[in-house]
């Protein structure tokens, strides 16, 4: 009692003293008339007179002043384009985990539903619990990023409003509809019949990707704008919504939003794992980190090929475009995302392959990782080797050129898609190994089917091998040609490998357990790395596609006159793109501190508390009632 | 000492952001900023519009984030050395200026075979030289294996008030093409790995993207 008070008394005087400090701050500012000897004869100063002259002046002024419309402000310190930068950065985070959460909430959900194993449902209850916070901060950066466009690019945000008004009802009332779902969907959470409850979800998802359909529309439309007239009057809005770039961003965005909502997932299911008591909780969180990891590698192998075609439509749109991204101030971007794509890759691999540790029988598999190992980090390698490197004078001499003469055959295009489709095809063999870990098939076609697996590995990477050899010596028509072979052998592999594994090990018998909850601590520090890489990765590609347009706020229709027309360098870029993420973390965190109270026992006064409240005369107010 | 589960989170959380900003500082660094307007006067010389048509392709016209010049091998767009030579002998009755405005106000109009459509229609946004400019970027083309004829004072019929009539020191409209368009002429010169090859069928390429 002695110590809390002299704190209390010391706390009392620090504060004085910051108020006496604050206080004599401000008076010395206070205006004080100068000082002049006193004359014989005071000549009286007209000041009052001048004042109010002044004033008079000023307010005939005002009321002559006409109408102008201001086509910038600036915000103060920072700067409008980084105020509106970090607005939409964490705008488009949140809104991200929320409309990707519910989608494989759904889906696990269904799953429990169906084969009525219980522990799925509550997976999908505890995801959800991250939803109702998210959302608020979604929309609460949403009015932010809104009233930063119309406060800050009054100009241009007037011309977006042109284009675009039919689509704001549509977009408020499917907003109100989202709103709905999501907390009927969250309270609800066994309070309905399962069919009602899935019914939710799912009006909730189609909501949930309509928003989602509407916004991109008003931003692809500033980096491919269509459905206006040369001079930039509108023509049709419909047409302005299906512009070049928008499928392909919707298709990207979809499943971008699910790696991304996994990994975040899966680095809550991490953070309670790390400060879990019980053997039960640990197994739960690392079941659910692990279903988080799987959500979030599974989207994120295809986000590849989504990304190829969002490059293609850029190009279809505009080859300036295209370039500019890939060849011009952007190309630099492209070897900084295959360091973080590099690091993903690396990460899940090590995760799945720690992940075996936890299953008896997965010691077979074991003595393949170090290959999986050379393969993924000899492909990382290929792909973040740049075309040409900054180098000294001496050094460029030393090379015969600005590029490496052999290493500049790593920088093109030919080698980084090889290396990519590779490391992906690797990275679902892990998987697949981990897949079948403690389990033997009893199908009688199971050497068969094992063999045809093989094969079919085999010839997808010869296709994507040889075809990347081939590269070097065609035409770059044929060239650019070539990766929709290679894609689709990619693809073929996974979706036909995964069908037949699924008959293959249909009844198998098990070897052995997974022992859930017994794994090594470091993977759920892989697991929150994996969720900061994803959102950083979302931050830079966010960046390309928002600064392709350079100094054009709508690309070839209304230029960018303000202070912020230039791209900024790729270093301030990626500054920018690390704020907006540890913030985004910060707040998340918050979210999983209060998603975590949920489970916690209600507050009760401490015994003592509790004993003086019991004595005579200090019982609470309405006790006597 | 025990350090507390949510500081190693923090840290972790700290240093995979600094890491890839570390990434982002070590890549070269560059602001680019809205190509700068050159100065053309109407009393130019040739020498000095070549010059300034040399600047346009570099910074406005943004020519060479596509175009190359001698660079061989398999190219994504047609290299121009030497283009001056191909563009004067490559369709009959038709100058190499004739190719080069073409080529610049109706870049659709015909595709060098062996390249897909790409290049944008150069007078109009987000490019938007204009007649002057424009120009000037003839007369460097010209250097490109001959030598500059076009003037300031020289009448392309794309230009604004063209009237796409042929006269003494002014260029004739392309005649008409198979499909009721402009003739085939080439956007550009072929690269030098189709040099010789017969050139296709004008193409009708797909229509422009919309602006």
């Amino acid at each position: 009692m002695m110590k809390k008070g002299l704190a209390a008394f010391l706390a009392a005087l620090l504060g004085f003293a910051v108020i006496v400090g604050i206080a004599t701050f401000l008076l010395r500012r206070e205006y004080h008339a100068p000082y002049r000897a006193p004359a014989a004869v005071t000549q009286e100063t007209p000041r009052a007179q001048g004042i109010a002259d002044e004033k008079a002046e000023v307010e005939k002024r005002d009321k002559e002043k006409p109408y102008q419309e201001v086509e910038y402000r600036q915000f103060p310190k920072i700067g409008s384009r980084v105020a509106v930068w970090i607005a939409a950065q964490l705008h488009l985070l949140f809104a991200a985990f929320v409309l990707a959460v519910p989608l494989f909430a759904l889906a696990i959900e269904f799953i429990g539903y169906r084969t009525k194993d219980r522990r799925y449902d509550r997976l999908a209850h505890e995801f959800t619990k991250l939803l109702s916070v998210s959302f608020s901060l979604t929309a609460t950066f949403g009015a932010m990023l809104t009233f930063g466009l119309i406060i800050l690019y009054p100009k241009f945000t007037t011309y977006l409003v042109s284009v675009f008004s039919p689509t704001f009802l549509p977009y408020v009332g499917l907003f109100f509809f989202e709103a709905f779902f999501l907390y009927t969907y969250y309270y609800g959470w066994g309070k309905f019949s399962p069919r009602v409850h899935l019914a939710l979800g799912l009006g909730l998802n189609v909501v949930g990707t309509g928003i989602m359909l509407i916004a991109n529309a008003w931003l692809t439309f500033m980096t491919s704008p269509s459905g206006i007239s040369e001079k930039g009057a509108l023509i049709s809005t419909w047409d302005a919504v299906r512009n070049y770039t928008w499928m392909p961003i919707n298709v990207h965005r979809i499943i971008a939003n699910v790696a991304f909502g996994g990994s975040v997932a899966a680095a809550y299911a991490a953070f309670k794992f790390l400060g879990a008591k019980t053997d039960e909780e640990r197994a739960h969180y690392d079941w659910m980190g692990y279903i988080g990891n799987f959500v979030a590698i599974c989207a994120f192998l295809p986000l590849p090929f989504a990304g190829y075609y969002l490059a293609k439509e850029i190009y279809a749109y505009s080859q300036t475009l295209g370039l500019t991204m890939m060849g011009g101030a952007f190309s630099w971007l492209f070897i900084i995302q295959a360091v973080l794509i590099g690091n993903l890759f690396l990460a899940a691999n090590y995760y799945l392959w720690l992940g075996m540790g936890r299953i008896s029988g997965a010691e077979q598999f074991q003595k393949y990782i170090k290959y999986l190992l050379i393969l993924v980090a000899t492909c990382f390698a290929v792909w973040a080797t740049p075309r040409s490197i900054i180098s000294t004078v001496s050094e460029v001499r030393a090379m015969g050129g600005s590029a490496h003469p052999a290493l500049q055959f790593l920088g093109v295009m030919s080698a980084k898609n090889t290396a990519v489709n590779i490391l992906i095809l690797t990275t679902f063999l892990s998987f697949l190994l981990y897949r079948r870990s403690g389990k033997t098939p009893t199908v009688s076609w199971a050497k068969a089917g094992n063999r045809a697996q093989l094969a079919i590995f085999l010839v997808a990477a010869t296709i994507v091998i040889s075809l990347g050899i081939l590269g070097y010596f065609v035409e770059a028509r044929v060239r650019i040609g070539f990766s929709i072979p290679q894609v689709l052998s990619v693809l073929f592999t996974m979706v036909s490998v995964t069908v037949i594994d699924v008959f293959l090990y249909r009844n198998a018998t098990k070897t052995g357990e997974v022992r859930w909850g017994q794994i090594a601590p470091i993977s759920q520090y892989v697991l929150i790395f994996i969720a900061v890489t994803f959102t950083w990765l979302m931050g830079l590609m966010g960046y390309v596609r928002s600064g392709l347009r350079q100094h054009w706020h709508v690309y070839g229709v209304i230029r960018d006159t303000s202070v912020d027309a230039f791209t900024p360098t790729l270093g301030f870029a990626t500054r920018i793109v690390s704020v907006c993420v540890l913030l985004f973390f910060l707040l998340i965190s918050f979210v999983f501190w209060l998603a975590s109270l949920t489970g916690k026992k209600d507050w009760e006064p401490r015994p003592e508390k509790a004993a003086e409240t019991e004595r005579p005369g200090l019982e609470p107010v309405g006790a006597a009632e | 000492m025990k350090v507390p589960v949510s500081l190693r989170i923090a840290a972790l959380a700290v240093a995979t952001t600094g890491f890839y900003t570390y990434v982002g500082q070590l890549v070269p660094q560059k602001e680019v900023h809205p190509p700068a307007e050159v100065a053309i006067s109407k009393d130019m010389k040739p020498d000095e519009m070549a010059k300034v048509g040399r600047e346009i392709m570099e910074g406005k016209g943004l020519c060479f984030t596509c175009h190359t010049i001698g660079k061989k091998g398999p190219l994504r767009f047609p290299d121009l050395e030497g283009v001056d030579v191909r563009a004067k002998s490559r369709v009959p009755g038709f100058s190499d200026v004739d190719y080069f405005a073409q080529s610049i106000y109706q870049p659709s109009a015909f595709i060098v075979p062996g390249f897909n459509p790409g290049m944008p229609v150069i007078n109009k946004p987000p490019i938007g030289l204009t007649d002057d400019e424009i120009l000037a970027v003839i007369a460097y083309l010209q250097t490109l294996g001959g030598k500059t004829t076009v003037t300031m004072q020289t009448k392309l019929p794309y230009q604004a008030g063209g009237n796409g009539q042929a006269a003494a020191g002014t260029v004739a409209p392309p005649p008409a093409g198979p499909t009721g368009g402009p003739a085939a002429t080439t956007a550009a010169a072929p690269a030098p790995q189709n040099a010789g090859k017969k050139p296709e069928t004008p193409q009708n390429p797909n229509p422009s993207p919309p602006q």
